[in-house]
This record gives structure tokens, sequence and C-alpha cells, in this order.
């Protein structure tokens, strides 16, 4: 019996965390504080005045006055038979037009997809490489931390005024053709790839460091066995990080189909989302969902084939514990970078941020060495002043979802439906949600950030957890008397520490980001304050005329995210 | 001497091409996707007359004055009952004849449906058949009816465009010179030439209509050569765009600061004034707008060209030092420009001795609160004359004791004396006249900063002629509408 029940708990887990999201979904319109009906006439007509009889006129034709509960249950029954209901805005049916941007989507995902992984193999090639020749594997990431910190919507109007405006190669905008294709994807996917290729490197040079490498080298086994071996050692444990981009890159391109006009899913669910048409909200949500249990569910399928009968037996290799010699080489980026980063604040800190004291666009000269911007404010004073808080608090949400990330990962079978579900939850959701209970403020970011940011840290965790306790020396533990409170953090913690650390500092500047980005919500820093992600979007319009407001503020994201990598790798074991 | 019978010959093979089924077609990119499936219902009403393939009973000419269009004549019959001749001899796309039993089914199925068009805000009208006219009643007592007929949204479509529920889809059921063949979504519409079309047979064979709602993608799209014509290229692309492609109209709407006349500081009118006097203009147009916006004198702007040699100097009380005192100021981030003007004002009145709290969402996040009065200030760009032509309804809903978009909150006796007055004026000299004094009623309150007009800039690539540059942004591509390749 208990051991039937333990078998189903990740089943249960999933459908449970399912359920939970569902309800709040149906609950959001009136628990936001927004009047739905509000909402409604605003997405139908613009500029219509609200009065009091077109309110209560959409109140009784959408049935919002029987209540939360009567709606879930009409929800739930239209469900069963396959009914998801009609759009509180259009008045037409909302599966197949939600049916219909997923499709859309996945051909964008799989195609990104496919940037990704040429992205990630090209980073991972030197790694390889190195230890084929049986060289440290140590890198310090520096290009593949770059990468990871480009934010796509400025990926995607870079790639659009640079490959459609002045090269001329593909079309700006719209859906259809192969060439519509290839500008998203490029966007959607190099961040993705820079990510990918990072954790891969950090886990085939951990596998470099086992035994049986040393083994199969003296047996005379090729180069090409090896590599291939150290492969299938290596992906099991980030087969939940692959299955987790393809998620993001399904729900989550929000930026990249608002550039270039794509139809796809995430576009149609923020937009029910802010103007509040529940049943395509639900429907969309529930696509999303469903479509990222699936993918949970599959990759899982494949981490256990490729591990094979060692899982089970408890026979998983363990890394040789012996420490190489530090190299010193590794300090010299970190140490570059925080001069690079201290040099900019030093010379902006004071400069004034806030006054429109130069022309528009004003070009860069000697005494404005970044120039102005849209305002004619001093972008170098801007950069440096926004430093401390956009590092601070990207720091926090960080240091948060890490925490949270390897306690969920610790308990990976009661915890895997929740950390599925929120990874597939766009951050927007969730900040609706946080703006819903709390109004709009600052802290209101963190914790909408904080919220979904752990979800890939847990799946990293727990797929580290794992491997960890089929290693020989954990399985014989308890019967040396190790209770199971002690071996945690003696024999499991020191093992997924590293690279689940090295793996958060990764989404340092996604963080940052992902703050700046819920401002539309009245969430995180209020204009005019100085944050690199308010910085950077506004200067993207005039990313032509003023390159340099864009490139710093995204080289100044890369900075931070190569400093937070690299620190963290001068931390392995 | 052989190249002059080949230029002949060219020129020839043009000639036959333009009159046979090779005309060009048009490609458009458009500003929003539609909201609701293009029911003309909702805002999409205005793709679907910039496109010409739905028609009104009454169009507007460049002045806002009715002029036949579905209707040839109408008369009032009483101060509450209007008759309109319906055109004879139009057909839908469909095939079937404009009657006025479709026009009054057409008009029935607009007054019935939730919300209603906004057009018909507050005056509860009915439709009925005469012969072969329609009698539109109205409850109040309104001299505008004929403006309001005009609004897109009350379209005349075929008897088979009107669906359960109130869906309304205008696929091959217009009267314009184009029939709308395919809608696609959020990404594309296209549209055929009609060749029953009861005027002028169109010149382009059709429409592309793509929606394209990232600013640097539509500059892209002039740019590149994707869309020969261009909705609302913003102004961070305009510079980088070829002038000759580009052409600014000024539109009746207005970026208007508004303030708190009933709570906080600014109910104290002194400091209504400081406000009013720290703002400098000139410097928002030139730096935000790079010059491609006019600086407002009052509510109205060169949109409406009768408002300003109407104007009269406006007495207000004297201002007050603010001496720190501390005031919110909200806009939204939906137009790009917004957020950066609030910035400029925002350090303008810091300068003047205000603290200035600044608080900017998406629309959607912030109008609940705008509406309750929560903020001091607020920056909102609004449309003056909406559908009809004439602005007081703008003026009732933003300015009156009752309006239901009083942001201001203002609650001032004159100037619902004065509205009141306007609104029941016929139109002509007297009712501008009216509506010029309600006007300095509204500015003599303090509730209202008029900040500037605003411009619509329309790209069109070259070859395009006959594009309409329509400020009511209602048309766009018509039968005359010509792209030579």
């Amino acid at each position: 019996m208990i051991r039937t029940l333990d078998r189903l708990t990740p089943t249960l887990s999933r459908g449970v965390t399912l359920l939970g999201v569902m309800v709040l979904i149906g609950l959001l319109p009136w628990i936001s504080g927004r009047d739905p009906a509000m909402s409604i006439l605003r997405a139908r007509m613009g500029e219509q005045n609200p009065t009091p009889e077109a309110l209560d006129a959409i109140r009784e034709q959408l049935g919002l006055a029987l209540g939360p509960i009567q709606h879930l249950k009409d929800w739930v029954a239209g469900l069963f038979q396959g009914d998801l209901g009609t759009s509180w805005i259009s008045g037409t049916a909302v599966l197949p037009i939600m049916i219909e941007a997923l499709s859309v989507s996945l051909v964008l995902m799989a195609a990104a997809f496919t940037v990704t992984v040429i992205v990630a193999v090209l980073l991972c090639w030197p790694t390889m490489r190195r230890g084929l020749k049986g060289r440290d594997t140590r890198t310090s990431g520096t290009l593949a931390a770059s990468l990871t910190a480009m934010p796509e919507f400025m990926l995607s109007a870079l790639s659009l005024v640079v490959f459609s405006v002045w090269l001329g190669w593909f079309p700006p905008y719209g859906w259809g053709g192969v060439a519509h294709v290839v500008l998203p994807a490029f966007a959607l996917g190099l961040p993705g790839g820079g990510l990918l290729g990072r954790l891969v490197a950090n886990a085939i040079a951990a596998t470099f460091h086992e035994r049986w490498i040393a083994t199969w080298a003296v047996a005379g086994f090729s180069r090409y066995q090896i590599a291939w071996a150290v492969l299938r050692r290596s992906l099991p444990a980030l087969m939940p990080q692959i299955g987790m981009i393809i998620v993001a890159m399904t729900g989550g391109a929000i930026a990249v189909e608002l550039v270039f006009s794509i139809p796809g899913i995430g576009r149609a669910v923020l937009g029910a989302a802010s103007s509040q048409d529940l049943p395509s909200l639900q429907a969309g949500i529930l696509i999303l969902l469903l479509a990222a249990l699936t993918v949970g569910v599959v990759v899982n399928l494949i981490r256990v084939a490729l591990l094979g009968r060692a899982l089970g037996m408890g026979a998983l290799p363990v890394p040789d514990l012996s420490k190489p010699a530090p190299d010193r080489r590794l300090w010299l980026v970190p140490c570059a970078v925080v001069l690079i980063l201290l040099t900019l604040i030093a010379l902006g800190l004071p400069r004034d941020p806030f006054t429109p004291q130069y022309m528009r666009l004003q070009p860069p000269s000697l005494a404005l060495p970044l120039g102005a911007d849209g305002l004619g404010r001093d972008v170098l004073a801007r950069i440096a002043h926004g430093a401390v808080s956009t590092i601070g608090m990207a720091l926090i949400v960080t240091l948060i979802s890490l925490v949270i990330g390897l306690g969920m990962g610790l308990m990976p079978r009661l915890a895997i439906g929740l950390t599925e579900v929120t990874k597939a939850t766009p951050p927007t959701i969730a900040a609706l949600i946080v703006v819903a209970a709390m109004g709009p403020s600052a802290i209101g970011a963190v914790i909408a950030v904080s919220a979904v940011a752990w979800a890939p840290l847990a799946a990293h965790t727990a797929a580290l957890v794992s491997e960890a306790r089929a290693q020989p020396h954990v399985r014989i533990a308890p019967i040396l008397g190790v209770s199971p409170l002690r071996l945690i953090p003696r024999s499991i913690l020191p093992e997924v520490w590293g690279p689940v650390l090295r793996h958060a500092m990764l989404r340092l500047p996604g963080n940052a980001l992902a703050l700046a980005a819920l401002g539309f919500l009245g969430l995180g820093s209020p204009p005019p304050s100085p944050d690199w992600g308010l910085i950077l979007a506004d200067a993207l319009p005039y990313v032509e005329r003023a390159p340099l407001a864009v490139v710093v503020p995204a080289a100044s994201l890369a900075l931070m995210s190569v400093l937070g990598v690299s620190l963290s790798s001068l931390s392995r074991r | 001497m052989r190249s002059i019978p080949l230029c002949a010959l060219l020129v020839g093979l043009t000639l036959a091409g333009s009159v046979q089924a090779e005309d060009p077609r048009i490609s458009v990119a458009m500003l929003q996707p539609p909201r609701s499936g293009l029911s003309p219902l909702s805002d999409d009403a205005f793709k679907l007359s910039r496109w010409s393939t739905a028609e009104t009973l009454i169009r507007l000419n460049q002045d806002g004055e009715p002029q036949p269009f579905l209707a040839t004549e109408w008369s009032r019959l009483d101060d509450h009952s209007w008759r309109f001749v319906v055109r004879p001899g139009v057909k839908f796309h469909d095939g079937t004849d404009l009657t006025s039993e479709r026009v009054a089914a057409a008009l029935t199925a607009a007054t019935e449906a939730v919300p209603k068009p906004r057009i018909l805000d507050g005056i509860n009208m009915t439709v009925e058949v005469d012969g072969d006219a329609v009698i539109v009643r109205t409850q109040a007592v309104d001299p505008l009816v004929p403006n309001r007929l005009s609004s897109p949204q009350l379209a005349i479509l075929a008897e088979k465009a009107y669906g359960e529920n109130g869906v309304v889809t205008p696929t091959g059921a217009g009267t314009g010179p184009f029939v709308l063949t395919e809608i696609n979504g959020v990404t594309s519409a296209h549209l055929d030439r009609f060749d029953d079309y009861w005027g002028e047979r169109a010149k382009l064979s059709g429409i592309d209509a793509d929606y394209v709602g990232d600013g640097t993608a539509r500059g892209a799209a002039l740019r590149t050569g994707t869309a020969h014509v261009v909705e609302a290229v913003p102004v961070s692309q305009a510079a980088l765009v070829d002038p000759a492609l580009i052409h600014e109209v000024p539109m009746p709407r207005t970026n208007t600061l508004y303030v708190n006349t009933n709570e906080g500081p600014l109910a104290d009118p002194a400091l209504r004034t400081a406000v009013r006097e720290a703002i400098d203009r000139a410097t928002i147009v030139r730096t935000v707008y790079e010059g491609r916006a006019d600086e407002a004198h009052g509510l109205f702007g060169p949109a409406l060209p009768w408002a300003d040699p109407l104007r009269k100097p406006i007495d207000q009380v004297a201002a007050k030092a603010p001496e720190g005192t501390r005031i919110t100021l909200g806009t939204y981030s939906d137009r790009a420009e917004l957020p950066e003007v609030a910035v400029l004002v925002a350090h303008a009145l810091t300068a003047a001795g205000f603290d200035v709290k600044q608080d900017v969402r998406e629309y959607a996040n912030i109008e609940a609160d705008m509406l309750a009065g929560n903020f001091d200030l607020f920056i909102l760009s609004r449309a003056t004359v909406l559908d009809s032509g004439d602005p007081v309804s703008y003026m009732v809903s933003d300015f009156g004791c009752e309006g239901s978009f009083n942001i201001s909150q203002l609650c001032d006796p004159a100037v619902d004396a004065a509205l009141a007055t306007a609104a029941g004026v016929e139109p002509g000299p007297a009712r501008r006249e009216a509506i010029i004094a309600a006007e300095a009623a509204i500015l003599a309150s303090g509730a209202a900063v008029p900040l500037l007009h605003e411009r619509v800039i329309q790209g069109e690539a070259a070859g395009v002629s006959g594009a309409d540059r329509d400020p009511r942004e209602r048309t766009l591509i018509t039968e005359h509408t010509t792209l030579a390749e």
C-alpha cells in the first residue's frame, strides 16, 4: 500500500498542482481587484466611456454575478465535454484559437531549439577536447555566460534591424514561410544555447573527474567512444533543464512574438490575462501546463533510460575528489570584470542621472562619454547609479530562488508537479497574482520573480540528488547507521551545491530583466529610477541612432553574469 | 532607333495590363491586431472602414459635416425622429440587395449589442422601416443623429454576418469597393476588389493587411518595402525613414495633464495654477516628439481648425509656491511617448518646488486607480471628437460632474452649465462658440492642463497615391488608391 502510494507520488503531485493552479486562475477576476467588466469593455473598445449601464450589461451577459464557484463548476463540467467555453471578448470558442496558437508556438520552439542545440554544441566543444586530452577541464565560461545574459527582446530588435533592414535577408515580421522563422528562432535560441552550453560543459567537466575515464583510456577505448560515454553520463542530470528550455520557448516567447508579430500562445495568454478574458486564459494556461507536464514526463523517461540499470543498482560512478592544483589564470576573468564594472560606476556616480540637461540622443563626446538618452539624460550616470540596485535586487532574487530550489530539489518526488507547473507558468501570471494579493510595490516584483525562478534550480537539484543517492557510498550509508537527516548535509549537499550554485549565477541577469519587465503592472522600480532593464528597454527604439545606450547596459548585464559564473566556478570542489 | 517601338510596346503592355486583372494589390501594415475577430461592434470597426469594406449610412467630410453614403438624403421629422432614404441599387458582397429592412436590422443589432457602441451612449435609439427609408428615433433630443450614424461601428452588413450570441462576422458581407475574403486571426486579413460596387470600381485589385504591433517592425516595413502603406510610424523610427515617405496628420487627440480637483493638495486652486505655470510644452514637443506634435493652446488642436480663432484669454487664480508639496503623477506605457512626457513633466514640477512621485503601468492596470482619483496628476492621451466629429460628449464625460471618465473629479456648476448649453445647440457656428465657452470654463477651473496635440505619422511607399490621410483614422485605402510598381 505504502509502496503504491510512493510510486504514485509524482503523479499525485502533478495532478494536485495542476488543479491548484487552475482554481487560482479561475478565481483571478474576482481576487484581482480589477473589475472584469471594465477590462472586457476596454478589450472591445479602447475609448468607450465606462458608464454603469455598459458595465452592467457586460456583467449580465457574462454571468459575472454568479460568482467564481459557479463559474468554476461550469468550467469543469464543460471540460469533460471537451468544451472550454467561449471567449468573453469575441464570443467565439476558445479551444480552436488556443490550439492554433500552440501549433505556431511549437514550430517556433522547434526552430529555436535547433539553434540552442547548435550553440550548445559549439560551446561544449573546447571542454570536451580538453577533457579527452586529459587536461584541466575548468573554463571560465565567459562566452556562454554572456550569451545567457542577452535579453530576447533586445536580440529580437537587433536582429530585425541588422538582418532585415540593413542586410535585407529576412522579412521584418509575419508568419507563414521558412524565412519568417529564422530571425525569431535566432533571438529565442541564442540565450538558451548559452545556458545549455554552460550547463553541459559543467557536467562534462565533472564527468571527466570520474575514475572510469582513466580506466577506459588505459583499456584502449578510442576517444570517440569515450566522448560518447561522457555525454551519456553527463546528459541525464541535465534532461530536466532541456525540458524546461523547451517549455520556456513554447509559452515564454512573448517578447519575440511581439516584435515579429507571431501569433503564438505566449501572446494569446498574455492578451487574455491583461483583458481578463477568463475562458481564454483558462484554456491557454491549461494547454501550457499540460504541455509542460508532458515534456516533464517524457524528459524523465529519457533520463531514466539513459542512466539505465546503474541508477537502480546504486552503481553510479563517483568523481575523483582529489583537488587539481588551483589555476591562477581563472582569477583573471572575475578580477578584470570587477575592474571594468568598478571603473564604470566610479566614472558615472558623480554625474547626474535624472536631469534632462542634454539634447535628445546627444552623441557621445569627452564630456558625455556614452551620450544622452531619448530625454537628454546622461547614459553613463544612469548606468552607474542603477548598478547597485540592479545587481542587488537580482542577487536577492537569485539567492531566494537558490534556497527554495535546493529545498524543493531535495524532495524531488513530492515537488515534481509543483516544479514542472511553476516553470510553465509565465512570470506575468505569477505577477498578476502577486498584484492581486498585495497591490503594486517594489518588493512585489521580487516575490513574483522568486516565485517562478526557483523551478529550474529545483529540477536541476532533483536530478543531481537522485544521482547522488545512486552512488555506492551513499547507498551504504543507512546500513552504516547514518541517519537520513545527517546524510543530506554530509553526502548529498556537497555533491549538489557546486553545479546548482553555478546554474543560479547563470540566471542572475535573467532575473534582473524579469524584475524590470514587470513594470507594466506597477511592480519593481518605478521611473525615473535607472534600473538596467529599464534603461535597456527605453533605449531599444533608438538602437540605430544611439547604439551605445543599448550596448553598454547589455554588456553590463553580460559582465554581471560572467562575474557570477566565474566566481562560482572558483568554488569548485 | 529600335528602342522606340520597343518602348511603345512596353507602354502598350502596361496600359493593357492596368485595364485587365493585372492591377496591383496593396500591402498594409496595421498598428493593432483585431480585438474581437473584426466584429464591427468593437474598435475593429475602424479597420473595416479603413479597408473600405464596410460602409455606413452617412460619412463625414473634412470639416466633420455629414455627407450622403448609403443614405442618399435625410430629414428631421421632429425633435426625436429622423428619416434616412436608403441608396437604391446597392449590393452586398454576398449578392443580396441593400434594403431598408437590412439597414433597420443592422442598426438594431448595434443598439442591442453588449456593450453598446459608444456612439449610442445615452441616446436610446430605435429604428423602423418606412418604405425605401428608415426612421431613427431617439429618446433624448439629439441634433447629432446624422453625425452619429457615420460611426464605423454602425456599418450596415448583410444578413449572414450576424450570428448567435451577438457574434458578427464581416467576411464577404459589406457593401464597399473591397470584399473581405479571409480573416487570419491576429496575423493578417485579405481583401479583393468587389466588381459590383455601387460607386466607382476600385483601382487596386486587393488589399493584404498585416498587423504589426511593434514600432521598430513597422518602421522596418516601410524601409524594407515589405508594406506599401504603414499606419502610425513611431516618432523614434520616423527619423530613420526617407522623409518623402512619411506624412504627418494632426489628430483630434490631446495629451492632457488631468489635475485632481477634489482630493489631495491640488484641491487648492492656487497650487493648480502653480502646476499649470510650471509646464514647459515646447521642451516636451521638441524632445519627446522631435517636433512632430503641436503645442496645445486649449483642449482642441489643429484637427479642429475652427477652435483657435474663437478662444479668448482665461483668468485663473494666482499661483502659490508649492514648498515641497508631495504629489503623485501617473501615466501609462501603452503609448510609448507618455512615460517620457511624464519624466519631463515631473522634472519641471520638481524644479518648480513640488516633490513628485511617478507611477507608470500598463493602461489596463492603472485605469481603475485613475478613475478612482488616486493620483494627483495623470497624463492621458484622449481622443476629443470620438466618432461623431463633435467634442461635447468628450467634455461631458471627462469634466461633467456626473461624467463617467472624470479623472479630475471635477464638479463645478459653471462647467456643468456651459456643457449643458453646448449639448443643446444645433451643429453650426453657434454650437462651436458654445463649445469654446465650455472649454474656457474647464480651463479656468484648473482641472486640465492640455499639453500637446499628437500627429499620426503615416508611411507610404513610393508609387502609392490616393491613400487617405484621415485624422479620425476611419479611412485609409479607398477605391481611388493606386499603386505604381
